[in-house]
C-alpha cells in the first residue's frame, strides 16, 4: 500500500468509525427522556419527579372541564386512554382547547398528584379535514364500536 | 477518476449563455407563478372547506407551508451551488448561490411570521421554543451569516468561496429541521406534504396547497433568475457582450 | 503524530508567553457571571434557577471572544502562509490549533466554573454535570469557532462578523449543555444529554477540519 492510499484508508476508517459513534450516541440519547415530557400514565405510575418543571401531554377527558365562576381558574382531566391526571390552570385557554383535544401542559406536579400548569398549549396534527367529513368519520367510528 | 458531466452543465458555466437562456425563461416563470399563486390563493383562502378543528385559521397553511418548504429548498440549492462552485470552480454557480441567500432569508422570515400568526389562535402562543421553531430560526441566522460573509470580502471571488464553505457547514441544520418533529416531542405537527405518502387531507384542501407550492417555486425561480441576471451583468460589466448589450438598448 | 504534538507544543508555548490571552477570557467569564446577581436579583432562589443557562452563556461568550485569535497572529506575521505551503498535513495543523485553543479557553473555563456556580447558588448536584458538560461541549465550540476564525482571518474587521457566523452553530451545544446542568441540578439522569454533547463533539471533530482547511486556503490566498 502506498503511503497516500494508507492515509486515505485511515481517513475513511476514521470517518466511518466516527459517524457510527455519533449515531450510536444520538440513538442512546433519544432513548433517554431528555426533554422532560411525560404521558399521563407515566405520571400516574409515579415515574415523574414531583415539584420539577416539566411538560405533560394527553387528551382532555370528555365532561371533565370545570371553570370557576369568578376567576380564570379551570381544571380538567388529561388522559392517554390508560390513566387520568387532573390539571389545574388559571389563564386564557387557546381556541383549540376543547374536550377530546390533544393538549400539552407545562408546569409542576404537586404532592397530591395534581398537575399545576402555568401554560396550556393545544396540539393539532397534520390531518386537516372539513367538518362534514370529520362528522361522518366520527359516526362511522361510533358505529364500529 | 474523472466524471463527465452532461453538456448543459458546462454550458451553464457560461454567463452569456445563462443570460440568454434566462431572458427566454424569465417571462414564462413569472407568468406561471402569477397564475398559479392567484389560483391557489383564491381557491385556498375562499373556496377550500373549513377545518373541523381550527375553522378558518388553518387557511394560513396556504402561505406558511410553501414559504417553509421554499426556505429549506433554497438553502439546499445555495449549498449545492456553492459546492459546485468550489469543486468545479464555476463562476455562475457562485452567482446563483449569492442570489439565493436573500430570497431564502425572506422566505424563512415569512415562514416564521406566518407560523407565529397561526400559533397564537391554535396553540395559544406566538412562539414556543420547540425543536422545529428553533431549528428554523437557526436557518434564518445561517442565511444572515452567509449574506454578511459574502459582502464582507473586498475580493468578490473570495467572498463567494467563503460563503460557500459556510453554507455547506450549515447543511447539517436541514435534516434537523425536517426530522425535529419526529425526534422530539414537539408542539409542531408533522409534515403536511411528503413525497412518499398521500396527504392526510381531502383533495379539495391539498390541491390548492399543491398549486401554491408549485406557484411559489416558480416565483422563486423567477426572482432567482432576475437577481442572478443583475449579478451577472455587474460582474461581467467589462465583457464585450455586456457592452454591446448596453449599446443596443 | 509527532507533528501534531510539536504543533500543539508550539502554540501552547506561544500562549504562555502572552499570558493575557489566557487570563482575559477567564476574567471575562467571571465578570459576566457577576453581572447577573447585580443586574437581575441577588436572591438565591432566582439565581439558582438562572445559573445553568447563565454560566453556559458566559462560557460560550468567553470562547467566542478568544476564538478570533486562533489564526490571527500567525496570519499577521506570515507564518500561516508558510504552514499552508509546507508538506505537513493541514488537518493535523488545524487540529493542533483547535486543541490548543480549547486547552487555554474551554478547559480552563470548565475548571473555574465551580466558582461561578457557587456565586450563582447552583445546587450542589449541578456542579459535577456543569464541569462534565463544559468539558464535553467546549471542544465543539472551539471547533465551530475555528471555522468562523478561518473564514474571517483575512478580513481587517472580523469581530462582529465572527459572532454572526459562529453563534448559530453554537445554539445546539448551548441547548444540550445547559440542559445537562438543569437536569443535574434537579437530580434527574444526565446520561442522555452527555451522549448528545458527545455526538456533537464527534461529529464536529470529523467534519470541521475539512471546513477549516478549505476556509484557511480561501482566506490566505485572497
Amino acid at each position: 500500500m502506498t503511503p497516500k492510499r494508507k492515509k486515505r484508508l485511515i481517513i475513511i476508517l476514521a470517518l466511518v468509525f466516527g459517524a457510527g459513534l455519533a449515531v450510536g450516541l444520538t440513538m442512546f440519547a433519544l432513548s433517554q427522556n431528555i426533554n422532560l415530557f411525560y404521558s399521563t400514565s407515566q405520571i400516574a405510575n409515579n415515574e415523574a419527579p414531583v415539584g420539577k418543571r416539566m411538560r405533560m401531554g394527553g387528551m382532555v377527558v370528555d365532561g371533565s372541564v370545570k371553570r370557576a365562576s369568578d376567576t380564570l381558574r379551570v381544571s380538567f382531566g388529561l388522559t392517554d386512554y390508560e390513566s387520568e391526571v387532573t390539571v389545574v390552570f388559571s389563564g386564557i385557554l387557546p381556541d383549540l382547547f376543547r374536550e377530546g383535544q390533544g393538549i400539552i401542559a407545562q408546569g409542576k406536579l404537586d404532592e397530591n398528584g395534581v398537575f399545576q400548569a402555568d401554560e396550556v398549549l393545544a396540539k393539532h396534527d397534520e390531518n386537516y379535514m372539513p367538518p362534514e367529513i370529520a362528522e361522518t368519520m366520527k359516526k362511522r367510528q361510533e358505529a364500529q364500536q | 477518476m474523472k466524471i463527465k458531466m452532461p453538456r448543459w452543465f458546462y454550458q451553464l458555466a457560461s454567463p452569456r449563455w445563462f443570460y440568454d437562456i434566462t431572458s427566454m425563461l424569465l417571462p414564462w416563470f413569472s407568468m406561471i407563478a402569477l397564475i398559479l399563486m392567484i389560483t391557489g390563493a383564491v381557491w385556498g383562502l375562499v373556496f377550500a372547506p373549513e377545518d373541523y378543528q381550527q375553522g378558518n385559521s388553518y387557511r394560513i397553511i396556504y402561505i406558511h407551508v410553501p414559504t417553509a418548504i421554499l426556505a429549506q429548498s433554497c438553502y439546499m440549492l445555495m449549498a449545492v451551488a456553492g459546492g459546485i462552485g468550489l469543486v468545479w470552480k464555476m463562476k455562475m454557480a457562485h452567482v446563483v448561490a449569492k442570489a439565493c441567500a436573500p430570497i431564502g432569508a425572506s422566505m424563512a422570515v415569512l415562514a416564521l411570521a406566518t407560523g407565529a400568526i397561526w400559533g397564537k389562535p391554535t396553540w395559544g402562543a406566538w412562539w414556543v421554543w420547540d425543536a422545529r421553531l428553533t431549528s428554523m430560526l437557526v436557518l434564518l441566522f445561517l442565511y444572515i451569516g452567509v449574506i454578511a460573509l459574502t459582502s464582507a470580502f473586498e475580493h468578490v471571488a473570495s467572498g463567494d468561496k467563503a460563503a460557500a464553505v459556510l453554507a455547506l457547514v450549515g447543511v447539517v441544520n436541514i435534516p434537523i429541521i425536517k426530522y425535529s418533529v419526529e425526534w422530539w416531542n414537539t408542539l409542531h405537527q408533522g409534515a403536511t406534504f411528503t413525497l412518499t405518502e398521500k396527504p392526510a387531507m381531502p383533495p379539495e384542501m391539498w390541491m390548492p396547497l399543491l398549486i401554491m407550492v408549485i406557484g411559489f417555486y416558480c416565483f422563486f425561480g423567477a426572482i432567482l433568475m432576475s437577481r442572478a441576471r443583475t449579478e451577472v451583468l455587474q460582474r461581467e460589466s467589462r465583457a464585450d457582450w455586456v457592452k454591446s448589450l448596453v449599446e443596443q438598448s | 503524530m509527532s507533528f501534531l504534538v510539536a504543533a500543539i507544543r508550539r502554540d501552547l508555548l506561544l500562549a504562555f508567553r502572552r499570558r493575557n490571552d489566557i487570563v482575559n477570557p477567564l476574567a471575562f467569564f467571571l465578570m459576566v457571571g457577576v453581572m447577573f446577581p447585580l443586574g437581575v436579583s441577588p436572591e438565591a432562589s432566582v439565581l439558582s434557577a438562572l445559573a445553568p443557562g447563565v454560566i453556559w452563556v458566559a462560557a460560550l461568550l468567553a470562547c467566542l471572544l478568544s476564538v478570533d485569535g486562533i489564526f490571527r497572529t500567525d496570519f499577521d506575521d506570515g507564518s500561516l502562509e508558510q504552514m499552508l505551503v509546507s508538506p505537513q498535513s493541514l488537518h493535523q495543523l488545524v487540529m493542533a490549533k483547535v486543541i490548543c485553543h480549547w486547552l487555554i479557553s474551554g478547559f480552563c473555563l470548565a475548571m473555574i466554573s465551580p466558582l461561578l456556580a457557587m456565586m450563582l447558588f447552583l445546587p450542589g448536584e449541578g456542579v459535577m454535570p456543569l464541569v462534565l458538560s463544559l468539558l464535553l461541549g467546549t471542544p465543539a465550540l472551539s471547533m465551530f469557532g475555528a471555522i468562523g476564525a478561518a473564514l474571517t482571518v483575512g478580513l481587517r474587521k472580523g469581530g462582529v462578523l465572527i459572532a454572526l457566523l459562529v453563534l448559530p452553530l453554537y445554539i445546539p451545544v448551548l441547548i444540550f449543555g445547559s440542559g445537562t446542568v438543569q437536569a443535574g441540578a434537579m437530580g434527574l439522569p444526565i446520561a442522555g444529554y452527555l451522549a448528545l454533547l458527545g455526538a456533537i463533539l464527534v461529529f464536529s471533530t470529523l467534519l470541521s477540519p475539512f471546513a477549516i482547511v478549505a476556509a484557511l486556503k480561501i482566506s490566505v490566498r485572497s
